[in-house]
């Protein structure tokens, strides 16, 4: 007993640094910007969330559409990507795609946003390539600075993070499981659709996940290339605090999307709990 | 086509870059034979299987099913069926899903497939797990999964790679004898590879041993194990006991010539060809007598007699194993009681358990360490026992 209080004691100081640094770095803003959302006055109550649902109603369904479309294109690109590696018979093809599907993850969203700018626009690059080919003519010429733009950024940025956990889980699979298939006669698709994704649901699972949660907290593409409205929540935050100070409507828009964050976190925790069981 | 040759292998070489890891190998399998791929790890013996399936394309040669020649075709029209060393069971499916992927992918409707699911679950004694996943079977059953989906399509050959090597020393006596006897009731041409000798004793109609990608030689266990063709046979097939002699071979015998080690013997050749010269003779630690040493020259009998002292005696079971040593060896030999340590000894071994052959080259080497192949390079031999 007189033992234990002194080591007890010492356990608590070492834990003592990263505790502080969660709570008074992520606990207290977290819970402040929560309680600032029901803030009106001086009081508490709904205002700002009747607010944020007058005005904003349309931009947090395009947001929630927008991250959820590319979730799913993320999905199916990186599914692509990974099964290509792991299932291509062609090395050289397989080896170049290895080398070249990473590269935008390394590149900063802001970038990836004033890239697609200048491809993207009216008169940008990808129009003047099509014009040339003659594939369409200048009157067709339409600006993909909507929200296709947006989704164009956030699949083309996400879509190497996921394929990166993917095909590395794709690649520690027992290959011997992808030889027996093709034993008993199943094509690459079904190999890819019936063996690998079931094995690797979890890791793309968590990939979506994450991308979901980052794509959710993303300003500077809707800023550079979708700045009309309807818009992305997050340029609503910033310009509810940039133009009106107005730190209420912005916590409770915040709020809104941590809730949709939570579902998506929520969905998957109760598909892993209900695989293990 | 006759039953001979049924599944053909014609001068297949197969190798990755530069390497190759089959050299222009052939071989010849009957309808219905039970044959075993034995020999060390990294003898090709695991390629041979892999390149029979059309998991690996040969550089040259070619592959034969019934006259029929597959060596362009695909894994799944060859009518084969591999089980894999690690089962390669899928974790997401179940039991009976696993069992009847093979029969979904070939359109069978839905009821069809059950019926044949069930029937094979009840011929492999998996009745009632039919819904349970991979991950709640244990070893055995996960292998009888393996071999059930196999089964499943009805392949005219079972290719099995080291399918026992992941189960407990005593499921694996049982699922040895368990293969063999569905492989005859099915009668169906299997072929087993396998590093565990024993095992494919105990399963095969036939033994291919194979060595850095040659087959050394074939046959069936008894010829195998009785008359080996080349000191690499002998020394994988156990008789891993060497000594050097020297002798003139003539008029059916062998006059085996006196040396510290060794009394003068006169053996019968028994059809084997030995120039006269340097020998290395062979045998097995449970193929020899040991006899305390009365001072007398001659056996009685065809037999070898070497002289020795005895080093260390142990008691594995069964009988006491000595190491005696002679001259700069040391030989394992058995004995029904033991012999004290440093007792003067002869080893007597009948001529029907001693394996002669011309030495080649270097002087063998200790059993212990490394025998010889037939090409002379001293090579680590993989002891496996069960």
């Amino acid at each position: 007993m007189t033992n234990d209080t002194p080591n007890r004691i010492l356990g608590l100081l070492l834990v003592l640094p990263a505790l502080a640094v969660i709570v008074l770095l992520f606990v207290v803003p977290l819970a402040s910007s929560v309680v600032g959302a029901f803030r009106v006055n001086g009081g508490f109550g709904f205002g700002n969330f009747i607010k944020s649902y007058e005005l904003y109603t349309s931009d947090i369904i395009f947001t929630v559409v927008i991250v959820s479309l590319s979730t799913l294109l993320i999905g199916i690109f990186s599914i692509a990507i990974g099964g290509y590696l792991v299932l291509g018979e062609n090395p050289r093809a397989v080896a170049i795609l290895r080398w070249l599907y990473r590269w935008p993850l390394f590149i900063p969203f802001i970038v990836v946003g004033q890239v697609l700018r200048t491809f993207l626009a009216k008169n940008g690059l990808m129009n003047n390539i099509l014009i040339e080919v003659g594939l369409i003519t200048p009157l067709q010429a339409t600006s993909f600075l909507d929200w296709r733009g947006i989704v164009i950024a956030f699949v083309w940025k996400q879509t190497p993070f996921v394929a990166l956990l993917v095909s590395g889980a794709m690649a520690a699979l027992d290959r011997s499981t992808i030889e027996a298939a093709r034993n008993l006669g199943a094509s690459r698709l079904r190999i890819l659709i019936e063996i690998v994704v079931p094995q690797v649901a979890t890791t793309l699972m968590v990939g979506l996940v994450l991308s979901f949660v980052t794509m959710m907290s993303v300003l500077s593409v809707p800023l550079m290339i979708n700045a009309q409205s309807p818009t992305m929540i997050t340029a609503d935050i910033a310009f509810r605090i940039n133009a009106y100070g107005d730190y209420g409507v912005a916590n409770a828009l915040g709020l809104i999307s941590l809730v949709a964050s939570g579902c998506v976190g929520w969905f998957y925790l109760r598909q892993t709990l209900r695989e293990r069981a | 086509m006759s039953a001979e040759g049924f599944l053909r292998v014609e001068d297949v070489v197969v190798g990755y870059g530069q390497l190759d890891i089959l050299k222009n190998l052939s071989l010849s399998i009957r309808k219905g034979e039970f044959v075993a791929l034995l020999g060390s790890s990294g003898c090709g013996k695991t390629t041979l299987l892999r390149t029979i399936a059309g998991f690996n394309k040969p550089k040259s040669g070619s592959i034969l099913v019934n006259g029929r020649d597959v060596t362009q075709q695909p894994p799944d029209k060859r009518g084969m069926a591999l089980v894999f060393q690690s089962y390669a069971l899928w974790p997401h499916m179940t039991v009976a899903q696993n069992i009847g992927y093979g029969l979904k992918l070939r359109g069978m409707g839905r009821a069809e497939i059950a019926s044949r699911v069930e029937e094979l679950q009840i011929l492999l004694g998996l009745a009632g797990l039919g819904q349970r996943k991979p991950a709640a079977l244990s070893g055995g059953q996960r292998q009888r999964v393996a071999l059930g989906r196999a089964l499943a399509i009805d392949p005219e050959i079972l290719l099995l790679d080291e399918p026992l090597s992941n189960l407990d020393a005593r499921i694996r006596l049982k699922v040895r004898h368990d293969i063999s006897a569905l492989q005859k009731r099915l009668g169906i041409t299997a072929i087993h590879v396998t590093h565990d000798r024993e095992e494919a004793m105990v399963m095969a109609d036939r033994i291919v041993i194979m060595d850095a990608g040659n087959i050394a030689q074939q046959g069936t266990p008894e010829e195998v194990f009785n008359r080996p063709a080349s000191p690499f046979v002998a020394a994988f097939m156990g008789a891993e006991n060497v000594v050097a002699l020297n002798g003139r071979a003539g008029g059916g015998k062998v006059r085996i010539e006196p040396s510290a080690i060794n009394a003068e013997a006169d053996l019968p050749l028994n059809g084997r060809t030995l120039v006269d010269g340097a020998y290395e003779a062979r045998f097995r630690a449970e193929g020899a007598q040991l006899l305390a040493d009365d001072g007398t020259t001659r056996p009685a009998g065809d037999a070898l007699d070497l002289i020795g002292r005895v080093e260390a005696a142990s008691y594995p079971g069964g009988t006491w194993r000595h190491s005696v040593r002679v001259g700069d060896d040391v030989l394992l030999v058995d004995a029904p009681h033991a012999f004290g340590q440093g007792e003067a000894v002869r080893v007597r071994i009948p001529a029907e358990n001693l394996f002669i052959f011309n030495s080649q080259g270097r002087m063998p080497g200790r059993p212990q360490q490394g025998s010889l192949n037939e090409g002379g390079a001293a090579r680590v031999l993989e002891a496996s026992h069960a």
